[in-house]
Order: structure tokens, then C-alpha cells, then sequence
């Protein structure tokens, strides 16, 4: 992506987020490529791409858990609200607290309740100062789509309900951090196709309240569920832009050729 | 639990609803302009154009509700029915805009013999009717309604069939009012044709059954 490099990228003052000429290694090996992404607040965009394109190394770059990798460099800018988040005097547990994430895997603590999980990060990070507890767990139960069928169990462990459910409260304990951007990481993977449409549907409502970046393998959902897509092929972004476009009529035969299933 | 791809066929059902009434708005202003002697070419154009622009939004909605939903059973009946009715549609207002051309060309039909008034006068409320009766059981996904539709376009059928007969054995019309004549009953039974397939159109969507109204 030479060309991209010749011609500077400007910060897009419209962007929540914005990466820039972003490359990344781990080690030797080039997995990010000049990555210019901007994504528009209050939307869905997702991700999508073959296994090990750079996906997952992506998004985590949003909030610097890519940082905690042992022998990963970093190269370029991340802006959120066009401040970069990899400044020298920005700190990393401010970043995640404003940019949450959601796993591939539910993964409730396993020794806590329901309420419990919710309000954990919450107790580390020290809520404001009037804030009842009581009402954020609750409000972020209700936002994640929740808090109907676990009103009257809260005192259970976070470990007892449905594998989706268990995606849900990872969700409102995300959410309950008031985050300004969620990232998923193939949130339904490990899900049924029941539990990944309420998911589905989870995701087009928080866009009202957050910006939604959400990594998927499933195209259909994809398409089911953002306003923009990303098409990633072994570290480049390929092609980006309104969803309806890319699949209906995406500009690069490689994209076209992916989510046509004819890739070989 | 409504599902996401409703949010995009309630759009489209709210669009197709808009369509509708504009579409009977149309062809009233124009069989009433050609029945009445007034020149209302420039407004129908407008409606027209409207309406085809409106057709072409139908029609891109359901290239992106195929593209991001894969629609199947009565999702896919839903959408590809949606997409023929905004084209039906768009070709009322086609015929209504062919009408005030030949009002324009061949002048009002006031000057003509009182029987080809009455004739087109009695046979434009026979269309409107069956247009309404179209609109209608689209907003209300009305299957019992839809199949009404039957008794009317034979009539118009036979209207126009009957109308050519008296204009071949009835030397004394003017030749100006024949060619008007003709071509506008051409028109309603055009008309009438385009009520019958939204009427199929809709029993396609509700029961998928493809019947035949004609
Ligand atoms: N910790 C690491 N150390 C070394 N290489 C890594 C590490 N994590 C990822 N990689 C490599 O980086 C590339 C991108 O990996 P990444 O996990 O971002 O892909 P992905 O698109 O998320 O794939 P998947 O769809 O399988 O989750 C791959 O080639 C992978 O092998
Ligand atoms: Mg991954």
C-alpha cells in the first residue's frame, strides 16, 4: 500500500476512532499493513476476513491490549475523538476503560455472582462519586438485554446461566463501565443461532448508546448487523465502506471473491 | 421477539403504503384533467416522476434486504413482491402522464359526442376503483379484498372491447375523439391489468399462492 503511504492520512474529524498508517509485528512477521480505518460514532462495523488476516490483532490495538503481548511492535496512530491513544502521557487503563471488550468466549469470574460480575470492574475502577451501585447494575442488566430473565437471581454465580446468557452479562459488564466504544471479538462463535440472534439484535441497539466495533467469521452477520464493513486479507485492509455496498457491489475482486465463498 | 430484518420490510411496507396513495392521487388528477378539459400535464409529470423515483428506492431496499438478510420463504415473497408492486405502481403513473399527452395532443374530450364522455366517464370510475381496491389490499395485506378484483377488470375488459365496437360502427365520431378515445380506454384496460397483478401480488405475499385474477 505504497501509494497510501506517499499521500499523509489527516485525522477525520468526524471519526470516534481512527487508525493511521498502522502496521504491526510480532516479531519478524508484518501482520498489520499501513491500516487506515475510520470509523463514524454510533455505528456497527465489522470486521470481517480469512483466519489470521489480522482481525483480532486489529481491534485489539483499539484499546492497547495488543500491548501486552510479549514481542509486539507497534507503528502509527490510533486516534479516539482524534487524540492518539498511544501518546506518551496516555494512560493504557483510562483507554480500556473508555474502549471495552466483549470475548470470543463468554468468560464471567467464575467465583461471583451475577451482580457481582457486573459491578466488578466497576468496584476495581471506582465508581463516581453518587452513584448507586445497585442502579448501573441494573440499568446495565437492562441494556444488555438482560435483566428480564435474571432480575430475581442476581445473587447466583455468573457461571449458572445459558453459555448466551453468559455473552449477555460479559456484555453488561462492559457496558456498566460506560464505555464510548465496544469491541467484540467474535462474540457469538460459541453461541446457538438462538442466542446469537438476541446477540445480534443486542448489537444494533447499543450502536443508540456506544460505538460497536464487533470481529465476525459469519458474513451473514456481517451483513445482518453493521453499517460498515471492513474486509481484511493477511494484514491489509482491502476494502472498507457502507455494508450495503461491499455486499452488493464490492469495488475489489477480492472481496467479491470472499463473500461470494469462491476464495481458494 | 421481532427480528432485524422486520425494521427494513416495515420501511418498505410504509414506502409501498405512501406509493399507493399517491399513485390513485395521480391517476384521479389525470382522468379528471382529460375528462374535465384541464390541462394538468405538468403536475402529473411531477407525481410521476415521484413515483418512479419512489420505485427505484423500493427496489434498491430490497437489493440490500437480499444482500444483508438472505430472506427465505415468506421474508423472499415479501420482498420480491414488494419490489413488482413499487413497479406496477410506477407504471400508473405512467399511464396517468400518457393520458395528459393525449388530452395535450388531441384536446379535451369535452368537445366529443356525449356517448364517448359518458363512455370514458363510466369506465375511468370502473379503474379508479380497481386501483383503490389494489391500494387498499396492499396496506392492509387483505387477501379476501385482493380477490375482488376479478369482477372489475372483465368488466373493463368487456367495456373496452364493446367501446371499439360502437367507434368502428359509429361513422359520425369525430376522428380526433376516436384516436383519443381509443387510446385512453387502451390505457385504462392497461390500468386495470396493473390493479390485477398487485391484487396477485399480495395473495402471493400472504398465502404463497401465485393465483390467477385476470
Ligand atoms: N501472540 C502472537 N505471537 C505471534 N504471532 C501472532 C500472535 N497473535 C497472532 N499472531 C499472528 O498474527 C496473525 C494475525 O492473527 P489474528 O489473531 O489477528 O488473526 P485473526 O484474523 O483474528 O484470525 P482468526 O479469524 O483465526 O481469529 C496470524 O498470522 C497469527 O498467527
Ligand atoms: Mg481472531
Amino acid at each position: 500500500m505504497t501509494e497510501t503511504q506517499q499521500k499523509p492520512i489527516q485525522p477525520d474529524p468526524q471519526a470516534k476512532m481512527q487508525s493511521i498508517n498502522l502496521d504491526v509485528w510480532f516479531g519478524q512477521k508484518q501482520v498489520l499493513k499501513s491500516i487506515n480505518l475510520s470509523v463514524k460514532p454510533n455505528t456497527v462495523t465489522a470486521i470481517i476476513g480469512p483466519s489470521g488476516c489480522g482481525k483480532s490483532t486489529f481491534i485489539r490495538t483499539l484499546n492497547r491490549m495488543h500491548e501486552l503481548v510479549p514481542n509486539a511492535k507497534l507503528n502509527g496512530q490510533v486516534l479516539l475523538d482524534g487524540e492518539d491513544i498511544y501518546a506518551k502521557n496516555v494512560d493504557p487503563v483510562m483507554i480500556r476503560r473508555r474502549v471495552g471488550m466483549v470475548f470470543q468466549k463468554p468468560n464471567p469470574f467464575p467465583t461471583m455472582s451475577i451482580y457481582d460480575n457486573v459491578a466488578a470492574g466497576l468496584k476495581l475502577t471506582g465508581a463516581k462519586k453518587g452513584e448507586d451501585l445497585d442502579d448501573i447494575v441494573k440499568k446495565s442488566l437492562i441494556q444488555a438485554s438482560l435483566w428480564e430473565e435474571v432480575k430475581d437471581d442476581l445473587k447466583k454465580p455468573g457461571t449458572s446461566i445459558s453459555g448466551g446468557q453468559q455473552q449477555r452479562l460479559c456484555i453488561a459488564r462492559a457496558v456498566a463501565l460506560r464505555p464510548e466504544v465496544i469491541l467484540m471479538d467474535e462474540p457469538c462463535s460459541a453461541l446457538d443461532p438462538i442466542a446469537t440472534a438476541k446477540i445480534e439484535k443486542l448489537v444494533i441497539e447499543l450502536k443508540q448508546n456506544y460505538t460497536v466495533i464487533i470481529v465476525t467469521h459469519n458474513m451473514q452477520q456481517a451483513s445482518r448487523v453493521s453499517d460498515f464493513t471492513a474486509f481484511m486479507y493477511l494484514g491489509d485492509l482491502v476494502e472498507y465502506g457502507r455494508t450495503k455496498d461491499i455486499f452488493e457491489s464490492p469495488k475489489s475482486k477480492l472481496t467479491e471473491q470472499y463473500i461470494t465463498g469462491e476464495f481458494s | 421477539m421481532s427480528r432485524i430484518i422486520d425494521r427494513g420490510l416495515e420501511e418498505q411496507a410504509a414506502l409501498l403504503a405512501k406509493m399507493g396513495e399517491l399513485t390513485f392521487e395521480t391517476l384521479e388528477t389525470s382522468i379528471y384533467g382529460y375528462l374535465e378539459g384541464r390541462n394538468v400535464k405538468t403536475q402529473v409529470r411531477e407525481m410521476s416522476d415521484v413515483l418512479v423515483a419512489m420505485a427505484d428506492k423500493v427496489e434498491d431496499q430490497t437489493f440490500e434486504l437480499i444482500a444483508r438478510f438472505q430472506p427465505v420463504a415468506s421474508d423472499l415473497r415479501t420482498i420480491k413482491s414488494y419490489m413488482k408492486i413499487g413497479n406496477d405502481f410506477a407504471r400508473y403513473g405512467r399511464y396517468a402522464l400518457d393520458i395528459t399527452s393525449i388530452a395535450e395532443q388531441l384536446g379535451g374530450l369535452t368537445q366529443c359526442e356525449a356517448w364517448i364522455q359518458q363512455y370514458l366517464s363510466l369506465m375511468s370510475q370502473k379503474v379508479l376503483f380497481m386501483v383503490k381496491v389494489s391500494v387498499d389490499s396492499l396496506r392492509r395485506h387483505d387477501v379476501t379484498l385482493a380477490k375482488t378484483i376479478t369482477a372489475p377488470e372483465r368488466e373493463v375488459d368487456r367495456m373496452y372491447l364493446e367501446f371499439l365496437n360502437k367507434l368502428i360502427s359509429d361513422a359520425s365520431a369525430s376522428s380526433k375523439c376516436v384516436a383519443s378515445g381509443l387510446l385512453v380506454t387502451r390505457y385504462f384496460e392497461r390500468i386495470a391489468d396493473h390493479a390485477v397483478y398487485v391484487c396477485e401480488s399480495i395473495i402471493y405475499v400472504v398465502t404463497g399462492e401465485k393465483a390467477n385474477l385476470g
